[in-house]
């Protein structure tokens, strides 16, 4: 699937470049808040014992020992959250109150572990913030006794918890929704491709009057499909005047070149009975304008895609075993060879008609422009279920740098202009092999040239359902 | 013969008017549609020469409109020149041929010759004979006076479309079409060699010739007048 590899190549990949940068800023913003969240709780941790430790300081200063040993003793069996420390050591190292075990006094901030707390290891919890660590502070008092206030990171923990939860839930859902967005960004940024990839192809078949469909939205694709819809106005308002030209050349010209060679036959029918010679060119030389006229009209209107209505199934064998007949005895009195070689193939849908125009157009080119004593083969074989036409000769073929050229109309290698010939047989081989979807190329014979046409059953029968009249 | 020409152009509904009277036939002229239509209605007509492109009503048009109403006489529609799909819409409306314009008159003359005397032998003819040329279809041998002669596929339709045609002047144009599909020119003189290996098969050996060039116009198939 085309489309698939597509949608892998492009839109997928800017679809994963936007969740990854997006993923990545919302990591960062999330870990800068974790960062300042977890700052901010220590921080309030830390203020509120220092706050603490600050009045019973001043307790002791404006009222003496007794008053501060009883609130720490009130305060240490309050249960309720935040669970807090205390611990007031006399300068001798013994408890006075408190929760806490005695110990050498710390002065400053430090950490007390869980197990500093209950060196017995089977009391049993009172409050589950007992869990947590103690972040506490030491503090000497005026006559030596010692102050230590702790609160539980109980809190500090679970909040952190908390916010972790919550940026998980963050990521998720952030993940979920751009999943979802860029889901639903790429499917209708995918269907519009495809609007304009349907629209593209039909409009290739030969149907210029399509549009891309637009929605008045405004947004980039929208813009796109309008440019592209100009684009495509213009184009098809300057094939129309370019088909009007020819066709108002078509009918003006047509009547007067017929009087024109219908003078020139009253004349001849006047003249001396061999013939005037001056008349006799005449006829000639208007003939071969009006040949080269005809073949560009009809080259214009095999692309313009005219011809798509008159498909049916066709036979090429049949058709290059007609025409080489037709050709046997011009190339044996030109004491050339063909060779035919046929192998039954597929019918393909399309136009018998300049399909036998297009095989005799490639065996004259190989006749005209090769000297007595070549071979010209033609081929017909089957490659993966599509028929191949395949010419060849052995005579002086086209350098390298000509093959693409010699498509053109009017297209002559200084080599044949001494060829009489209008220059449109391969510009019309060429229109045809496109009118059927067929690849055609030119290679070396080594030595020739070799003309390989390769069909494609398949497409050439699709093309039957959108007939462009 | 009375032929009616429905051709909007003054100049050339005269000048192949007057080449048809030259001719021996009767020939009614018309400028429109419209009174083509009227006339070519009337019947009583041996062939009907019809431009593609004319004022008031399309030669198309007359044609399928004719055709309806159970008109049988024989059309040439005259077309435009490089109109790819004009051959194949003139058949399927029920014209009997075509011609491109600007053509040259020997080739209007023939084919309009041609159509009239359509259909001289069904498709069911077995044997055709033309003096002592003898072609049997279904055994598909050719002999003159006492002697088999030996045709390629090719050689043998282009005699059967030259003996069909006896007697009338066939061009090379309506050889490549009918007997090779070619509807269009080839640079090359495929109808001259075809026709001078036929000839050396069919007149070589023989006192009198069959195989006739009308000189400007084509071939013609018969005994000599």
């Amino acid at each position: 699937m085309s489309q698939d590899s597509f949608f892998r190549s492009t839109s997928f990949r800017l679809l994963a470049w936007y969740a990854a940068v997006f993923g990545a800023s919302v990591a960062v913003l999330f870990f800068v808040v974790y960062w300042i969240a977890l700052a901010a709780i220590d921080e309030q941790l830390t203020d509120s014992i220092e706050r603490e430790t600050q009045v019973l300081v001043d307790l002791y200063r404006s009222r003496g020992l007794g008053p501060v040993a009883r609130a720490i003793q009130l305060r240490a069996v309050d249960l309720r959250s935040p669970r807090r420390y205390y611990l007031l050591q006399d300068a001798k190292g013994e408890r006075i109150a408190g929760n806490l075990p005695a110990m050498a006094p710390v002065e400053g901030d430090l950490i007390l572990p869980v197990s500093h707390l209950y060196p017995d290891r089977n009391t049993k919890l009172e409050n589950p913030a007992d869990a947590y660590p103690v972040v506490a502070q030491g503090q000497r008092l005026d006559s030596g006794e010692f102050l230590l206030v702790g609160e539980s990171r109980f809190r500090a923990v679970k909040a952190r918890e908390a916010i972790l939860r919550a940026l998980g839930w963050g990521i998720a859902i952030t993940v979920l929704l751009s999943g979802i967005g860029g889901a639903a960004l790429r499917s209708g940024f995918l269907r519009r491709i495809e609007e304009i990839n349907r629209t593209t192809r039909s409009i290739m078949e030969g149907d210029l009057s399509q549009r891309m469909p637009t929605r008045g939205s405004g947004d980039e694709m929208d813009r796109l499909a309008v440019n592209l819809n100009a684009m495509l106005a213009r184009i098809q308002a300057l094939m129309e005047s370019l088909k009007r030209v020819s066709d108002d050349i078509a009918h003006d010209l047509r009547t007067p070149l017929s009087r024109l060679r219908h003078r020139l036959e009253v004349a001849r029918g006047k003249a001396v009975p061999d013939g005037d010679p001056v008349i006799e060119q005449s006829i000639s030389e208007l003939d071969a304008i009006l040949e080269t006229f005809s073949a560009l009209l009809r080259i214009a209107q095999i692309e313009s895609g005219a011809r798509l209505a008159a498909f049916s199934d066709v036979n090429l064998a049949q058709i290059v075993s007609t025409v080489s007949d037709a050709y046997m005895p011009v190339v044996e009195d030109r004491d050339q060879k063909l060779v035919v070689m046929l192998e039954p193939v597929p019918l393909i849908q399309g136009d018998r008609e300049l399909l036998i125009q297009m095989v005799a157009n490639l065996i004259e080119n190989s006749i005209r422009h090769c000297p007595a004593g070549v071979v010209i083969t033609i081929e017909l074989r089957q490659e993966a279920g599509a028929p191949v036409l395949c010419l060849s000769d052995t005579g002086p073929g086209i350098p390298g740098p000509e093959r693409d050229k010699v498509f053109r109309r009017f297209y002559r290698l200084e080599t044949s202009r001494t060829t009489p010939g209008s220059g449109l047989g391969l510009a019309l081989v060429k229109a045809v092999a496109e009118l059927h979807v067929a690849s055609i190329d030119l290679s070396d014979n080594g030595p020739g040239l070799r003309v390989t046409v390769h069909f494609h059953e398949a497409a050439a029968g699709a093309r039957k359902s959108t007939p462009h009249a | 013969m009375k032929i009616l020409l429905v051709e909007d152009d003054a100049q050339t509904s005269a000048y192949v008017a007057n080449g048809l009277r030259e001719h021996g036939h009767v020939v009614d002229q018309a400028d429109n549609g419209r009174d083509g239509l009227l006339r070519a209605s009337g019947g009583g007509y041996d062939v009907l020469v019809i431009d593609r492109m004319l004022p008031g009503m399309d030669g198309l048009a007359i044609v399928k409109t004719i055709r309806a109403a159970g008109t049988r006489s024989p059309a040439l529609l005259l077309t435009t020149l490089g109109g790819v799909n004009d051959r194949v819409e003139g058949l399927e409306a029920g014209a009997d041929d075509y011609l491109t314009k600007p053509f040259a008159f020997a080739e209007l003359l023939a084919r309009v010759n041609a159509l009239a005397r359509r259909p001289p032998m069904t498709e069911e003819t077995t044997v055709l004979r033309v003096g002592d040329l003898e072609m049997n279809r279904l055994k598909r041998t050719v002999t003159r006076g006492s002697v088999l002669i030996e045709l390629q596929p090719q050689e043998f339709r282009l005699l059967e479309y030259l003996m069909r045609n006896a007697g009338q002047v066939v061009t090379r144009t309506m050889l490549l079409e009918n007997v090779w599909e070619f509807h269009f020119d080839p640079r090359t003189s495929v109808v001259e060699t075809h026709i001078s290996r036929l000839r050396a098969k069919i007149d070589r050996d023989f006192d009198e010739e069959l195989i006739h060039t009308v000189r400007g116009s084509g071939y013609s198939l018969g005994v000599s007048r």
